[in-house]
């Protein structure tokens, strides 16, 4: 088996791991009768077992007590979606289609082709690992199992192929609102989607369109995120410093929590784009940006320009003000701060 | 003439590399000419000039609704153009070190990738719409490009 899929949402026997695990957490480490169990979930208690087991292969400690039932002794903090959907309640990112895997390639590839098969719009795909995780031009986006979030989502937008790198813009904040809402780290942004703790770079985001002229057939949203990443878990040859959310806050941060606010950040977000355009997203971004009034360096292919940033504009072009007054307007390039 | 018929007309013309065109008849006379786009990155209207006597006073609008290649090849060359569908970078391979999708005088079948064209981070995979042979690469690797470039000259198949 090639790529083992850990869960899919669709598949409805898995709703039940999710209302046990529901059933145990009402409990607060109580213990849960099998009768309990089976009748919560219209189940036969062979049935609550059987999944009771499943759980426990999973990683949850789980005490069966003679007698009496279950206890949940302890979760692991695992990207599954009974535990990414709970609670979740968003209007499209991961409300219709939650696939986990344990290990795949590259969860953009699997989005990309489960987007050309037609999956819906807001299918989310999630590895524990990638094997292939990819960076920019072929680059390596480091994707060691069990610490960090790698996560592609299926956006199908009614614009045009042109605005559709507003979208950059949008996953970049949808990120920075996940760090802050989890942890008690200042997220930056680096134009254009980098973000950044204290310098560092703590999540990379790749994005790739299918489009035709004038229609986009659909756009992934790649989203890697460095939650529990030790130090000697970084490759040494990096292009720019990285760290992690761990590493940052001095503790271990929950996987689940980062990966639901994201994807609530990104549904919020999302859904206001559809409503109000791009306005609200560019607003934000300058917000959660620490760029504006910075003096900035933007190397491109054989030349560089310094200047003071001034903005963003409507196509997410960084608009600067260089030393002789006049103004440039940045479309690519690789951005230091100064 | 209508102006259905001046569309699909400025479409005829603009999916060529004919940068001036002129038609009379009893009761009308149409020129279109397509001007080279200005250093500008917005994807607004091109500079298309139409000038038509009277008969059609609402011309203008069309016209500036037409695509044009900033890049118009010369008269002279053959194929037809595959422009880009946006504001970007051309990028020739998947990777520094990887070999380029395609070459000239390659065959490619439709839904074959032909480049990436990339903006704010966002990759788009140019596919060919047909089978086609690539006659012309029309721009650099890594090379700026605007939208309704041209980036390939193809024979169609």
């Amino acid at each position: 088996m090639k790529e083992p899929i850990v869960q899919t949402a669709e598949d409805g026997t898995k709703d039940l791991d999710r209302k046990i695990l529901e059933l145990f957490r009402a409990k607060q480490g109580g213990t849960v009768s099998g009768e309990e169990l089976s009748s919560a979930l219209a189940v036969s208690r062979t049935a609550v077992w059987k999944h009771i087991k499943s759980l426990k292969e999973l990683g949850y400690q789980i005490k069966a007590v003679p007698s009496q039932g279950y206890r949940l002794l302890a979760s692991p903090d695992l990207l599954i979606p009974a535990e990414i959907t709970a609670g979740l309640g968003t209007e499209r990112i991961g409300a219709r289609r939650l696939i986990c895997f344990r290990e795949t390639e590259s969860t953009n590839d699997v989005a990309f082709k489960l987007a050309e098969e037609g999956a819906p719009e807001g299918t989310v795909v999630v590895a524990e690992s990638q094997r292939r995780g990819k960076g920019r031009l072929g680059r390596h986006w480091e994707s060691p199992p069990g610490v960090n979030l790698y996560c592609s989502i299926i956006l199908r937008p009614p614009i045009l192929p042109q605005k559709a790198s507003q979208l950059t813009f949008l996953s970049a904040v949808a990120v920075a609102r996940a760090v802050a809402a989890t942890t008690s780290l200042q997220p930056a942004i680096k134009w254009p989607n980098d973000v950044l703790v204290e310098g560092r770079k703590v999540a990379g985001l790749l994005n790739e369109m299918s489009a035709e002229t004038e229609k986009v057939n659909f756009v992934v949203l790649g989203v890697g995120i460095n939650i529990n990443m030790e130090q000697t878990q970084f490759p040494a040859d990096l292009r720019h410093p990285a760290s992690s959310l761990a590493i940052e806050a001095g503790g271990t941060i929950s996987r689940i929590g980062v990966t639901r606010a994201f994807l609530k950040a990104l549904d919020a977000l999302y859904d206001d784009y559809l409503a109000h355009g791009y306005e609200p997203v560019r607003t934000e971004w300058l917000d959660r940006s620490n760029m504006v009034g910075r003096k900035v360096r933007v190397s491109f292919h054989d030349s560089e320009v310094s200047g003071e940033v001034m903005g963003i504009d409507d196509d997410g072009a960084l608009l600067l003000k260089l030393p002789n007054g006049r103004s440039e307007r940045v479309l690519a390039g690789d951005v230091t701060l100064l | 003439m209508d102006i259905k018929d001046i569309k699909s007309l400025i479409k005829m013309v603009t999916e060529t590399d004919i940068t001036e065109f002129e038609l009379e008849s009893a009761e009308e006379k149409i020129r279109i000419k397509r001007g080279i786009v200005p250093e500008i990155v917005h994807y607004q209207a091109p500079q298309s000039v139409m000038a038509v006597p009277q008969a059609v006073p609402q011309m203008a609008p069309v016209a500036a609704a037409a695509p044009v290649s900033a890049s118009a090849a010369p008269a002279a060359e053959k194929g037809e153009p595959i422009t880009s569908p946006i504001v970007g970078t051309f990028y020739r391979a998947p990777a520094p070190d990887a070999p380029p999708y395609v070459e000239v005088g390659q065959v490619v079948e439709k839904g074959q990738v032909l480049c990436i064209v990339e903006a704010m981070k966002l990759m788009n995979e140019i596919e060919a719409e047909y089978r086609c042979k690539i006659l012309k690469i029309c721009k650099e690797n890594a090379q700026p490009v605007e939208f309704g470039d041209t980036l390939f000259l193809v024979e169609r198949l």
